[in-house]
């Protein structure tokens, strides 16, 4: 441990300067965002929204990438499955790093597509290992047709996948250390599974190794269904829940800075302070997982 | 095969096909000179926008109308008045307070385009923009004359010289010849210097993409100043944007502006007057507004 980062933590001061947090760019947030980039340090676009996107549209996004760093985030390529993902729209994510140039790109591992039907929803596959197989599979494609491995994501589900072999965090470690894709950590999916099919989100934390998480998502939810069957449902319609930002924390203390953390809100926007708010929140929490880290090592 | 020895029709076919290769060719070199990636400005600027989209004529327009929803200034048809509280002092941009200043005496709204001390107050965002290359600077400025030289001595030049060799053989009807040099050095120049450069005309697109959802919401902003989405959408689209009745004022303010609905690139506006009065505190809702100045 050095000595200025001895002093860090007496002052209670930590580097988290390469951490870097931001929002989902949402059009009806245009104005909010581009006002208060002194606080926002990246956006996260989804990919899919600009692949048959006119000229103009893409000249947009290409403004937007000069004012601040863009990440890419896409929700159909369907990489978990054994299924092939889609080459069209793998290529379309192509050209759009290509012209974009963003931090990252990322992908959910789900399935969206089965027996040429398209399902519009992110599913989770059976965890097993054929779907292992067909995520590396698809994930190696990826990275070569793109150039770049894509983050991928784990992904929120109201039913435990039927025909699985594993447990989450075991399948979703397998992939990552079978591949050179990092994890976008989904910390609401994290939370939202480990509620309803209880066990315990750290788990899957501790079983990643500490460099490979790179990415994190936070949202917020709701409960869903009665009785026995009531379920967390990840809508991204309400605010980040305390849970979240103690897995955040959690979080800091166990990986490596760098990290990139976005806030995802889909509708019902509350004020852009709110969000900015929430932003903060996630900034103090990781602070405060960096610092418990950093203590950890002074005290080794 | 010599292009002067062609007669008077089969020479203009080929005068034509000439203009249209060095026309297109000059423009797709201005455009490849003067593209450049995106640069970083503020986009959360509504008067940097607004001049922009349509210079200094619309930075004042802008400006005008923000005091206007603020209750700084008020409006009786085409006159602009300091409200009775506005102070210079209370505004934080220098022309919005130089605006204040202007309008302490009602004055017709139109005269402040062409008040030097107002448009001196829009050249720091002319500077901003130049500097990153969105407004043509003197290089390009230079860069665009060298190619419209060259394109207008071509084309006047071989125009000029077919005219001498047909007047020398005794022709004299060279009057479609005449204007077909006219139009060709006409058309060249205005595409050779359009107000902004490659760079300024992807931004501003990619501008009103960005901002493409304000417009979806026109008639649901509220007048009154709460926040800058009505300004930033008179900035990108123009005055004439604005919806409901909240901003009715703005169509007898401005109705050249509003008429045109934010394809406006300069120019100045109003002319007609309207008698009564609507003043900024109508913001909340006059009912027709100045629209039709019933209130």
């Amino acid at each position: 441990m050095g000595v200025l980062a001895a002093a860090a933590v007496e002052e209670g001061v930590v580097a988290v300067e390469a951490d870097r947090f931001g929002l989902g760019w949402r059009p009806p947030l245009a104005l909010e965002i581009l006002s208060n980039l002194e606080r926002i340090d990246v956006v996260e676009v989804i990919a899919d929204d600009f692949f048959n996107a006119s000229r103009s549209q893409r000249r947009a996004l290409k403004t937007l990438a000069a004012q601040v760093p863009v990440t890419l985030h896409g929700v159909s390529l369907g990489l978990a499955s054994s299924v092939a993902i889609d080459r069209r729209r793998l290529n379309l994510t192509a050209r759009l790093c290509e012209e974009i140039r963003p931090l990252s790109w990322s992908e959910h591992l789900a399935f969206v597509r089965g027996g040429g039907i398209e399902i519009g929803h992110l599913a989770a596959p059976p965890r097993c290992d054929e779907t292992i197989e067909g995520a590396l599979k698809n994930l190696s494609l990826a990275r070569t047709t793109v150039g770049v491995a894509p983050q991928v994501e784990n992904i929120a589900t109201l039913i435990d996948p039927p025909l699985s072999r594993y447990d989450e965090a075991t399948w979703v470690s397998e992939i990552i250390r079978n591949s050179q894709s990092d994890l976008l950590l989904d910390l609401h999916n994290l939370h939202a599974n480990a509620t309803n099919f209880g066990f315990n989100p750290i788990d899957l934390i501790s079983r990643i190794p500490p460099g490979r998480v790179r990415g994190i998502h936070l949202a917020g939810g709701k409960w869903v269904g009665k009785g026995d069957v009531r379920r967390v449902l990840d809508d991204h319609l309400h605010d980040v829940p305390d849970p979240v930002y103690a897995l955040l924390e959690e979080i800091g203390a166990r990986t490596e800075p760098g990290l990139t953390v976005i806030l995802e809100r889909d509708g019902d926007f509350p004020s852009i302070e709110s969000l900015l708010n929430q932003v903060d929140r996630a900034r103090e929490a990781l602070a405060r997982g960096r610092a418990r880290a950093l203590r950890r090592e002074v005290a080794a | 095969m010599n292009p002067f020895d062609f007669s008077g029709p089969d020479f203009l076919i080929f005068y034509v096909a000439l203009c249209a290769v060095l026309i297109v060719g000059s423009v797709i070199l201005r455009r490849k000179i003067e593209s450049a990636p995106a640069p970083r400005i503020d986009l959360s600027d509504p008067l940097l926008i607004a001049y922009l989209r349509g210079g200094e004529a619309e930075t004042m327009r802008v400006a005008a109308v923000s005091l206007v929803d603020r209750g700084l200034l008020t409006c009786s048809g085409t006159r602009l008045k300091n409200a009775t509280h506005a102070r210079p002092d209370s505004v934080r941009r220098p022309i919005e307070k130089e605006l204040l200043r202007k309008f302490a005496s009602s004055e017709e709204a139109a005269s402040m385009f062409n008040d030097p001390k107002l448009k001196s107050m829009c050249k720091e965002y002319e500077q901003t923009l130049k500097k990153v290359g969105l407004l043509p600077d003197d290089y390009i400025a230079r860069v665009r004359m060298v190619i419209f030289g060259s394109v207008g001595l071509l084309l006047g030049g071989i125009g000029i010289a077919k005219l001498i060799v047909a007047l020398e053989r005794g022709r004299t009807n060279v009057c479609f010849l005449i204007v077909l040099i006219i139009v060709a050095i006409v058309i060249a120049f205005r595409q050779l210097f359009p107000r902004l450069t490659e760079s300024g005309q992807i931004m501003l697109e990619g501008v009103r993409e960005l901002y493409s959802e304000l417009r979806g919401r026109a008639t649901l902003l509220h007048p009154g100043g709460a926040t800058v989405e009505p300004m930033m959408l008179a900035a990108v689209f123009g005055v004439g944007a604005l919806a409901g009745d909240g901003f009715a004022y703005t169509k007898t303010l401005f109705p050249r502006a509003t008429h045109d609905s934010g394809h406006l690139s300069s120019g100045s506006s109003c002319g007609s007057s309207c008698g009564s009065s609507c003043g900024s505190s109508c913001g909340g809702g006059c009912g027709g507004g100045c629209g039709g100045c019933g209130s």
